[in-house]
């Protein structure tokens, strides 16, 4: 399992230049290193500054990529879509209500079997609110997508990177998930690969002969009888089933490649005396590993690929923790259910295999401050009065 | 770890210097660094809040800072209206950008540093004084509290800030070294930065709970509000502040009266007659002459002139002088005991009078001539201005108790003895020469009209005749619109062309629609008796060569053009000078108190001291009546005091609110044969539509109650009071400025001024 803290120990990247960037920035460095040849774009409100940088890069000629202003963004996806049909290497963004928009053919790109790479910097619907919230993107999990959820800045460039390789293998869509503000437009230190670094990691995509071609015309989308419709559905699920150890290989390949490896979970201080794993993803995690000085009993199960959910993975995680250890999921999503999304996933995980007791916390939901001190209050929570959910500051 | 938190306004560069304090630390081996404001949606002028961590270890917190190390404060406006101080660490530090005590706030922490950041921004040209951008100060005076050098900061700070990069560079130079406070470094941040272990925060957790948690009043059901404005203040976020402000219009602003024209144009258009005719006589007691006779400086300047066409102000003070042409005013009482003479019954004589009069003096005006009126009197033809229409504004001067002395051409030394001070206003009825030989033989333009006018002496004019007239004034086309209702034959001759011609506009309009003659670029250089009947005057062809100091293009002669016409009268108009009686001796003359040897103060008004018009002699007897009165109550009088200010210009007005609407123009008749008649040619307007022509003012700087502001602010911070004006609330206005971009008529003003709720 990687534990970030030691990888930021060694200060030094070979074939990389130490910058300060925001994870917005990051991204677009990384859609750019990438060589993303299609960028359709339309603004929102936390991931603007992804496209906004992007159209500059293309404007000043620093990036080759075609870059086109759509109306909408469920023309976004409508032109990503037919970008990647014709064999494009295809990157955009979006937030909130443009994914909700957008959902109709989020489903039509997967189901299609498209490769892309999409970065969703999460924020609610309704009540109106542009800040921090995974609503969004989980809402989005029986679209078909692969969910990536990132950290740093730097795990936002390396997630992106390793994105591509996935898509392009298994050509099932990847969306990469950052927090809004915590994660978007916090400046820190990222070391940004030399292009050559990239290139040799990702090289250019590969056609692979079932791109629309203007000399030998064919049919895409047409009617699908019933007695054949699941015959596409089965041989996707084979390729689902791939998604896992294919995510925790790349993760690692590109560790050996640029130094930092990531899998799909990553566990911390979980060890036989861990008495509380709390289940994070994203800019949270960050906050928590904070804590762990003083609170050596509380481990973290970060889960970076979230959706297909990396069950295999978390069992795996959790296997040397013992029955009474508590399991506490933070939920930075309400979805109108009595849990949140990640512990319906983790109890699905976990049935039949292990009987941990588990509370889930709604916690961050629109932009709330996760502090230390929440994380402490959690605690407290935990160990005073478990309550099957919990609630901070309603008391 | 070191936790810093600033405060700020937005546009004031906070989060743009806590970026750059990061890629400073990013430079640096070693350092984790994390910068990020608080996320709002507030703009310019909002108070936020942005955060910086640094740390020799990796940074495990992306909450927001609430025990900050080093508390720093961009904006020392700030310091009463947020709590700035709150959770600081119980070492922690201050750094405030001001100069001012900082012992009131010794009990938050005795560790306050201070940096004169807006002084050093303003002396390097950063910002407005209103706005100074301190960041690169604030960068500078930071990094010294950190105990860091500022070498490696220089480069970053020019190449992240927008403009001037080395003015930013020198400003956190000086910062630097400006920074005042407990220690050179203070130990515990330098310590903080360095630390390999984390952060351990002195306040315990229930004073941490107790810091973050946001009191919940209630749990509501529906994502819906009440009332949301005015739980929200959105005032503090304005930088510039819209107000209602009354600005000069351009009308008012140049007439040499000081008409409120404006003012008198709407109440005519209410059909508020008496009170827009009482109105202009505050400034102008001759409103049917003025209305008449005048250029209408408010016309040539009126804003709509760029739009459609300037509106009919001129006819619009004519029909209000004509609607109320029996009003007569009770005179005051005589309360001062000073007696005023005042030489001279002219426009600039007789508004000094009556003005003198009404504050309380006894005045008394001589007139060399055996009826009053000066240049109204003698030198504007009864067509222009019939005698009945000057004769009741005369009558109405002296029904305020200002008594005229007809017929008695007096000089100052003659009166000196009977009076306490005395205004020279006689104007100038005697005509310059032409200085040259036989100049005998040209009658002089000004003495021809006032024979005519007084006594109907025709100077030998008869039917038939050709009459050449010398100049391009105003008295120049009298004579010649005069002469051609004698019968004559006149041509104008004119040394400029058209275009420099100083008579007003209209009436040469009207002059040749009548049949009088032009001729321009041509100047008479010799004259010679023919025979009883004739004269041949040679004239030379002129061109225009370089504008002289009038600004008009100087005529210069063409060698070899002479020609010579024969004509039965030459008639000269070329300008006019005061009758030298009044002094004894010709002596330089000006607006106001004038040297002259003399018992009594002796001060100066009318044409004899500037202008040259009706209006501007109302002008120069307004203000001359107002210093004779300061120096007679021995009060201060500052002529500087009545230079006007700037008015609304054309692009002031945002013409597409109103409807393109032609002018109304005065209807002229010129009958079939013009010989011997002298009825007035222009026509006024009916009432109906004065009412409607006065609908075309714009309104220039005046708030018409349009209703634009109140119907665009996006805050509805515009409400109409219980007397159904309008208003700005200020607790809610955040100063976007559409009101002052859609006030249709600049009545609204928007500056960086600081504005109360009433």
């Amino acid at each position: 399992m990687t534990d970030t803290r030691t990888l930021n120990e060694k200060i030094s990247f070979e074939r990389h230049t130490p910058k300060i960037l925001k994870g917005n920035f990051a991204a677009s460095e990384a859609a750019k290193l990438c060589k993303a040849g299609f960028i359709p774009a339309y603004p929102i409100t936390p991931q603007t500054t992804i496209v906004e940088e992007l159209s500059r890069k293309v404007a000043t000629g620093e990036m080759d990529a075609t870059y086109v202003n759509m109306d909408s963004e469920h023309s976004v996806f409508a032109a990503a879509m037919g970008a990647a049909i014709s064999g494009e290497r295809v990157f955009t963004a979006t937030s909130g209500q443009g994914l909700f928009y957008a959902h109709e053919v989020l489903h039509a790109i997967a189901h299609f079997r498209l490769p892309m790479v999409v970065c969703n910097v999460g924020r609610p619907s309704i009540p109106w609110n542009i800040w921090a919230d995974q609503s969004d993107s989980l809402a989005q999990r029986d679209t078909g997508w692969i969910q990536l959820y990132t950290e740093t800045s730097q795990e936002v460039l390396d997630t992106i990177i390793q994105g591509y390789i996935i898509t392009e293998t298994l050509d099932i869509p990847v969306m990469v998930v950052l927090d809004a503000f915590y994660l978007s437009h916090t400046s820190e230190n990222v070391w940004v690969p030399e292009q050559s670094l990239v290139d040799e990691f990702l090289p250019p995509k590969k056609k692979k002969g079932v791109e629309v071609d203007g000399y030998n015309p064919k049919v895409i989308g047409g009617l699908i009888p019933p007695d054949q419709y699941e015959t596409f559905e089965y041989a996707w699920w084979k390729d689902v089933l791939k998604v896992e150890d294919l995510v925790n290989r790349v993760g690692k390949e590109f560790g050996e490649k640029f130094g930092r490896s990531y899998q799909a979970v990553e566990s911390v201080n979980i060890n036989e005396n861990t008495k509380i794993v709390f289940v994070t993803t994203s800019t949270i995690t960050t906050t928590v590993r904070g804590i762990l000085d003083t609170h050596p009993e509380v481990g973290i199960l970060k889960l970076r690929l979230i959706k297909p959910f990396p069950e295999k993975s978390v069992v795996k995680a959790l296997s040397i923790v013992s029955d009474d250890t508590v399991i506490a999921p933070i939920e930075r999503n309400f979805l109108g259910g009595k849990e949140g999304a990640i512990i319906q996933e983790m109890k699905r995980a976990l049935y039949g295999k292990r009987n941990f007791k588990m509370y889930d916390i709604y916690a961050g939901m629109g932009g709330k401050d996760v502090s230390p001190t929440t994380i402490e209050k959690m605690i407290e929570k935990i160990n005073s009065n478990p309550d099957e959910v919990i609630w901070i500051d309603f008391d | 770890m070191l936790e810093i938190r600033g405060h700020a306004r937005g546009g004031q560069g906070m989060v743009t210097a806590f970026e750059i304090l990061a890629k400073i630390f990013g430079q640096m081996e070693g350092y984790y660094v994390q910068a990020f404001p608080a996320f709002g949606v507030e703009r310019t002028g909002a108070p936020i809040q942005a955060f910086l961590r640094v740390s020799r270890t990796p940074i495990l917190n992306r909450s927001k800072i609430y025990t900050p190390d080093l508390i720093v404060v961009f904006d020392e406006t700030l310091l009463d209206q947020v709590p700035i101080f709150d959770g600081l660490e119980k070492n922690g530090a201050a750094l405030l950008n001001t100069e001012k005590p900082v012992e009131r706030f010794k009990n938050f922490t005795e560790n306050i540093f201070t940096v004169p950041a807006t002084r050093i921004s303003l002396e390097k040209g950063l910002g407005s004084k209103a706005l100074p951008i301190v960041n690169s100060a604030m960068i500078g005076a930071i990094l010294k509290v950190m105990g860091e050098k500022l070498d490696i900061a220089e480069k970053i700070i020019a190449d992240n800030v927008p403009t001037k990069p080395e003015e930013n560079v020198e400003a956190a130079k000086m910062a630097y070294e400006n920074v005042t406070g407990p220690d050179e470094t203070y130990t515990y941040i330098v310590d903080a930065i360095n630390s390999n272990k984390p952060k351990v925060m002195s306040l315990s957790f229930e004073e941490r709970s107790k810091l973050e948690k946001k009191h919940i009043e209630e749990i509501p059901r529906y994502p819906e509000w009440y009332g949301p404005m005015s739980k929200n203040k959105t005032g503090n976020w304005r930088v510039l502040t819209p107000e209602y402000h009354t600005n000069e219009a351009p009308c008012s602003l140049n007439c040499p009266a000081g008409t409120a024209v404006r003012e008198f144009v709407k109440l005519a258009g209410e059909k508020s007659f008496e009170e827009g005719f009482k109105l202009i006589l505050e400034h102008n007691p001759f409103p049917a002459i003025c209305g008449r006779v005048c250029p209408h400086y408010c016309e040539q300047n009126c804003n709509r002139k760029e739009y459609d066409d300037s509106l009919n102000i001129g006819s619009i003070e004519r029909f209000l002088g004509d609607w109320m042409k029996d009003y007569t005013p009770t005179p005051v009482e005589i309360t001062n005991k000073e007696k005023i003479a005042i030489i001279g019954s002219g426009p600039a004589g007789l508004t000094a009078a009556l003005r003198l009069r009404n504050a309380g003096y006894s005045v008394t005006v001589f007139e060399a001539l055996p009826k009053a009126g000066g240049m109204m009197r003698a030198g504007i033809p009864k067509f222009r201005l019939p005698d009945e229409v000057l004769d009741r504004e005369i009558k109405r001067i002296e029904a305020s108790g200002v008594e005229i002395i007809t017929n008695k051409k007096v000089s100052v030394k003659e009166i000196e003895n009977d009076f306490d001070a005395v205004i020279v206003a006689v104007g100038s009825h005697k005509g310059y020469t032409m200085g040259m030989e036989n100049e005998e033989l040209a009658l002089d333009g000004i003495d021809f009209l006032r024979e005519f006018k007084l006594n109907e002496k025709t100077s030998g004019i008869k039917k038939g005749d050709k009459v050449a007239i010398i100049g391009g004034g105003n008295t120049a086309i009298d004579v010649s619109r005069t002469a051609l209702r004698l019968g004559a034959i006149p041509t104008v001759y004119y040394r400029r062309t058209r275009n420099e011609m100083p008579a007003i506009h209209i009436e040469v309009e009207e002059a040749i629609e009548e049949g009088v003659n032009f001729e321009f670029l041509t100047a008479p250089i010799a004259l010679k008796k023919l025979n009883d009947n004739e004269i041949e005057v040679t004239f030379i062809k002129m061109k225009l060569g370089e504008p002289d100091s009038s600004g008009r293009r100087r005529p210069i002669p063409i060698n070899g053009s002479e020609y010579t016409v024969r004509v039965n009268h030459l008639i000269k108009a070329i300008g006019q000078e005061y009758d030298e009686y009044v002094f004894g001796e010709k002596i330089k003359t000006k607006q106001g108190r004038i040297d002259f040897n003399s018992k009594i103060p002796v001060f100066c008004a009318g044409d004899m001291a500037w202008g040259g018009t009706v209006v501007e002699a109302i002008g120069s007897g307004n203000l001359v009546a107002k210093e004779v009165d300061a120096f007679l109550q021995n009060k201060p009088y500052d002529k500087k005091s009545e230079v006007l200010h700037r008015a609304v210009t054309p692009k002031d007005i945002k013409f597409e609110y109103y409807p393109a609407t032609p002018r109304i123009k005065n209807k002229t008749h010129f009958d079939e044969s013009l010989y011997m008649n002298f009825e007035e040619v222009v026509e006024g307007l009916s009432e109906e539509e004065v009412v409607r022509e006065s609908g075309r003012c714009l309104h220039c700087g005046d708030c018409f109650e349009c209703g634009n502001c109140f119907n665009f602010c996006p805050d509805a911070a515009i409400y109409l009071d219980e007397k159904g004006r309008l208003n700005i609330n200020y607790d809610y206005c955040k100063g976007c400025g559409i009101c002052f971009f859609e006030c249709p008529c600049s009545a609204i003003d928007f500056t960086l001024g600081e504005v109360e709720n009433d």
